[in-house]
């Protein structure tokens, strides 16, 4: 941030001590220097921006704010305070008053190259086209370079990106960028490569594709020299777009002479002479084929071509996969136009045979044979597996039944069609007694393939896992598998550590942080919960501000494709489901864990800046970037994750996400009820148009219902994900064990309480009955909840460990209805306190005995004292399940299993203790919690 | 058997599958988003995706232009090349690296540099392979993390045709430092 400067400023030396106070985070130095300086050089105004920013960053915002608009109304234009003020501007996230300030400064200096550029990326950092647009042309006009131009150019394409109405981007910004660009090709004027990528870009946005072909393969297309292949690549784009397949295919042709291994190019060649043949293409007879010179355009040419691919490559040093791979996909494509072995291409699986035998013992071999297991009858697939397994050089020792690979390229070998076993059904297709063996067999073999199911080989898993760990401890796979299953058993203290290690980056904080999220505070990790939030929510505020910084960079360098790319970025991860979901989540958790415990429901919600009516939730946007296949799979097609079921997993968690963001609201409504914040006759501001808060919360009320339903309905369907798949939400445990019911009573209550506070004690017997009757059903509600709640987390049945994961998660339920529970009596509280005030005033005054109590305050005491035995209980429940689990020795279990190894007996104890442990903490902390809120529970006392 | 073609942004949303495994063949210190979109804003033409014909995402490289043309050492430079565990001993390395010399020359440089740790001898005896030398050693350039010690950097180089007499490889004598190296 230093200043620079040739002739050394006096001002820029006062000035020194202060920046470097800054620089090395001493603030309140710099802010006592700043002082200082400003006693005897009142005008020195950067001195006072120094200032702010050192109360910025010392947590005086409101300070900081006042002195920099103090600055800002002078319109400085020496470029200390306006660096230094465009600094703190961007520290208190304020971007858009950058753009003022040199708005005004641009305005007193007009000729000033720097100002208009600064300004100019002013404009970007927030987005506003159109004056980027006008500040590049002025720009331009002060110092007549080529890129201020063409600024200006991308601004209007920026513009028609975002424009709303399609036919304004096509009628209006593209032709006027057009005409930008068409006059300055006109004028000779073209410089830079840059400059013809942006002519490119519009002409395809605009959709002449002619026109984008004529400039690449003209003159100015020669300037496209940086990226690979840039020409070709453009043109190929284009001769797609206007079904030229004749040069698609010639095009490709040479591109694959250039380079047999490029896959892109096989799929259009192929592609193109397919077209070429349905349309009975005959190339011209005295003219060239095509532009791209000689095209393929029967099936014997293209037979041939993919032969000598193969020839070519069998002098090649290095083996390439590419013509092999490409003979399999014509016979694929051959086969689907009717088409059997007319053409001698070969047996697919003598072919897929020949190709394991080459590239076999590579790991990629399963990935490229699964594209074309499908060219395979189902009756040969035994056949073919025996037959890959005979090449394999397999040892047998004395010691082990089973003969073992020999050395690391036969292990590869057999890995591979282990994986191919698996993807053609064959291991799914035994019974269990034989599926145990293989699995017995895949472990001495070290490999994990288990199959889910029974809570025995959960166990197995997990102490496969972790002996497999425990030899590669940086194995991400490994990892993942236990994260999952450890969640599967409840266990989440262990996942902490696990993906701890997995060292998550950045974007996987996206991509993969559901599998933390989704468990943390279901399980009762509340702490976890908190800290996986704020990471995840960390990075998703950082982007937004890094993505603007590179825009601007994307600008100066003439990276104009970029641009648009950037946007698509940040918007992507600003619409993410888990951004949606983590925020919803972290705030219902505050509340659950400070709301009227450390600080009242209102501040809370306050210091949240929560309000009922906002809905920050881009819900038909919303961007679904989990990465569900970061596990490895080797499942047959019916059992991978489809596409299907991605769909469904996104709407589930798109329903569920409605609930918790409508119950966020509802309670962040709650205080805006109370007399305290609201003047008594609310009702008057619906007379002017804007509705009452009630209104909104029984609107929102209807609006939870309706998500209530649907979501029911979506459970309907009873959808099982693969098991490795998406995990499913919790929201078939909210329905089934009644927290939903608690907590939409417990709004409908909010709504009866509110009638009863408008209308007052008179003539509300009605009302007071209605709600009377509330308190009952829910506490008959809340008990019934608790017996969802009761039984042993784990206990030892038959020699085996059994455990019961979804009491924890009732549980977990349990508090948080609680805790809405003692949000909405507390807000009942508020309103009966007042009345029973003045009743006993009135008592007093008239010295009657017989004034009667109303029912509804007896309805009250009552519900308040039974709500406070039923958490008792429950926390005593709590309590002994503690006992339960400390107690519970399970090195004295002898697991019956007796195929267990001495080495896989230590790993199950690890196993064992982990999820063990993992039990009692999330029992302590929903314990801990629970008694917090039995305590507030306990200030309900009209 | 793989396409190859420019990164985009949302290539990064799949860097996980391959990032979590990967072990970069070149290692450079630990990238976030930032570091990614200053490369794609400022050399989009120097990183490259390899995908696999099932979509698989390979690996890809990531590299610059920088030096003095008139000192002649403008230069490509390797900033990060990475391949998935699943995708390693097909030669997919090679190609990138390729790749990026052909960029390199295009644009004129006199040669390619690199930075790998010195006790990476698989990447160093790769680069070797492909005609890379050892040109100095940077002292202490990758800082210490997880309680292992500093660690000491090849500068590794391979001449371009432009530098006919190869005078940007002659080895330096003595080891630098890295507030030495530009």
């Amino acid at each position: 941030m230093a200043a620079r400067g040739h002739v050394q400023d006096p001002n820029d030396r006062r000035l020194r001590p202060i920046y470097d106070y800054l620089d090395n985070g001493n603030n309140k130095m710099a802010i006592q220097q700043a002082d200082k300086l400003l006693k005897k050089h009142k005008d020195l105004h950067c001195a006072k921006v120094l200032k702010a920013i050192g109360l910025q960053r010392t947590g005086k915002q409101d300070e900081a704010y006042a002195l920099a608009q103090e600055v800002a109304a002078l319109e400085p234009t020496d470029d200390n305070s306006l660096q230094a003020l465009t600094i703190l501007y961007r520290e208190m996230h304020r971007p858009e008053l950058v753009t003022k300030l040199y708005e005004a400064a641009v305005k007193k200096v007009p000729n000033s190259e720097e100002y208009h550029s600064h300004l100019f990326m002013a404009y970007a950092r927030v987005g506003e086209y159109k004056k980027m647009q006008q500040a590049g042309m002025a720009l331009y006009k002060i110092v007549p370079k080529n890129p201020y131009y063409f600024w200006s150019v991308m601004s209007l394409i920026m513009q028609s990106i975002s424009a709303q109405d399609e036919n304004l981007s096509k009628t209006m910004f593209l032709p006027l960028a057009e005409r930008m660009v068409e006059k300055m090709v006109k004028e000779d004027k073209i410089e830079a490569e840059a400059e013809v990528e942006l002519y490119y870009m519009i002409l395809e946005r605009l959709e002449k594709y002619q026109e984008a072909l004529d400039v690449v393969r003209g003159k100015l297309g020669e300037k496209l020299t940086s990226e690979l292949q840039s020409r070709e690549n453009k043109c190929m784009a284009m001769y797609k777009k206007l079904c030229r397949w004749p040069e698609c295919n010639a095009l490709s042709r040479r591109l694959l002479l250039k380079n047999s291994d490029d896959w892109q190019f096989y799929i259009t060649y192929f592609d193109s002479v397919f077209q070429l043949i349905d349309e009975s293409w005959t190339p011209p007879l005295e003219e060239e084929h095509s532009l791209e010179g000689e095209v393929h355009y029967s099936i014997e040419q293209a037979v041939k071509f993919i032969e000598e691919r193969i020839t070519e490559e069998s002098k090649s040093t290095r083996p390439l996969r590419g013509p092999y791979l490409a003979k399999l996909e014509l016979i694929r494509r051959l086969r689907c136009r009717g088409c059997n072995d007319e053409y001698k291409l070969g047996d697919p699986e003598e072919l897929m045979f020949q190709y394991f035998k080459k590239f076999g013992d590579k790991p990629c071999c399963f990935t490229d044979l699964k594209v074309f297991v499908d060219l395979l009858p189902s009756s040969q697939y035994t056949k073919f597996i025996s037959q890959l397994l005979e090449v394999i050089p397999l040892s047998s020792t004395t010691e082990s039944e089973i003969a073992l690979p020999a050395d690391i390229k036969a292990l590869q070998q057999h890995l591979c069609v282990v994986q191919l076993s698996r993807l053609l059904g064959i291991y799914h297709a035994m019974d269990k007694k034989q599926k145990l063996t293989v699995v017995r067999e895949l472990m001495l073999r070290y490999h994990h393939g288990l199959e889910f199911g029974e809570e025995m080989a959960v166990w197995q898993c997990l102490t496969l896992l972790e002996e497999g760990l425990s030899h590669s401890p940086s194995n991400a796979q490994f990892k993942l598998l236990l994260i999952r299953i450890y969640c599967r058993l409840g266990a989440f203290e262990p996942v902490a550590e696990l993906y701890s290690s997995l060292d998550a980056k950045h974007i996987q904080h996206d991509t993969i942080g559901y599998l933390l999220t989704r468990y943390a505070e279901s399980l009762g990790h509340y702490a976890a919960a908190s800290q996986s939030c704020n990471f995840a929510l960390r990075f998703f505020h950082s982007n937004q501000k890094d993505t603007s910084e590179y825009i601007i960079q994307a600008y100066k360098y003439g990276a104009f494709e970029k641009i648009p790319e950037f946007i698509a970025f940040r918007n992507r991860l600003n619409s993410s489901l888990h951004f949606a979901q983590v925020r919803t989540e972290r705030m219902l958790l505050d509340l659950l864990l400070e709301a009227n415990i450390s600080s009242s429901l209102e501040e809370s919600i306050k210091s949240m800046s929560l309000s009922p009516e906002e809905d920050d939730i881009p819900w038909k946007d919303l961007r679904d970037n989990r990465d569900l296949t970061v596990l490895f799979n080797w499942d047959p097609k019916d059992r991978d994750i489809s596409e299907e079921h991605r769909k469904l997993s996104l709407e589930e968690e798109t329903l569920w996400l409605r609930i918790r963001s409508l119950t966020l609201r509802l309670v962040s409504g709650l205080p805006t009820l109370s007399h305290s914040i609201q003047p008594k006759n609310s009702e008057k501001t619906a007379e002017n148009g804007v509705s009452s808060k009630i209104d909104t919360i029984r609107s929102l009320l209807q609006q939870l219902e309706a998500a209530v339903d649907s979501g029911k309905k979506f459970l309907e369907q009873k959808i099982q994900y693969p098991v490795l798949g998406p995990p499913p939400t919790r929201m078939a445990g909210f329905f089934s064990n009644g927290s939903c019911q608690c907590q939409t009573s417990l709004f409908y209550l909010v709504s009866d309480i509110y009638e009863l506070d408008t209308n007052g004690l008179e003539d509300s017997a009605e009302v007071q009955e209605r709600i009377g009757n509330s308190f009952k059903s829910l506490i008959e509600r809340l008990t019934d909840l608790f017996n969802k709640c009761k039984g042993d987390l784990i206990e030892v049945r038959d020699g085996t460990l059994k455990t019961q994961p979804n009491l924890l998660e009732n549980l977990v339920f349990f508090v948080e209805t609680i805790s809405i529970t003692q949000w909405v009596s507390s807000y009942c509280d508020g309103v009966l306190r007042p009345f029973k005030s003045n009743l006993q005033k009135k008592k007093k005054k008239k010295k009657e005995t017989n004034v009667a109590m109303p029912p509804v305050f007896t309805h009250f005491l009552d519900y308040v004292t039974e709500l406070q035995t039923l958490t008792s209980n429950v926390i005593d429940h709590i309590k002994g399940l503690e006992i339960i689990l400390t107690a519970l020795k399970l090195e004295e279990l002898s697991l019956k299993d007796t195929l267990l190894l001495q080495e896989e007996k230590k790993f199950t104890k690890t196993v064992q203790g982990k999820v063990q442990s993992s039990y009692q903490h999330s029992v302590q902390e929903i314990g801990e919690l629970l008694k917090k809120r039995l305590d507030t529970i306990k200030k309900l006392k009209i | 058997m793989t396409s190859l073609r420019a990164f985009t942004c949302d290539d990064l949303f799949r860097l996980g599958g391959a990032a979590l495994d990967a072990v970069l063949l070149n290692c450079g210190p630990q990238y976030g988003i930032p570091f990614y979109l200053q490369y794609l804003a400022h050399w989009p033409e120097y990183f490259i995706v390899a995908e696999a014909p099932g979509g698989e995402l390979m690996g890809y490289i990531m590299g610059k232009a920088e030096g003095s043309v008139a000192r002649e050492e403008w230069h490509g430079h390797v900033t990060a090349l990475s391949v998935a565990p699943e995708f390693r001993r097909l030669g997919l390395a090679a190609k990138l690296m390729e790749l990026l010399e052909e960029i390199s020359e295009k644009k004129g440089g006199f040669f390619v540099d690199l930075f790998v740790r010195v006790s990476n001898q698989v990447a160093v005896n790769m680069y070797k392979q492909l005609g890379y030398s050892v040109y100095r050693t940077v002292l202490e350039y990758y800082s210490a993390s997880n309680g292992e010690p500093d660690e000491d950097a090849y500068d590794m180089r391979k001449a371009l045709s432009r530098d006919t007499e190869k005078k940007s490889i002659i080895p330096l004598p003595h080891p630098v430092r890295p507030e030495d190296i530009e």
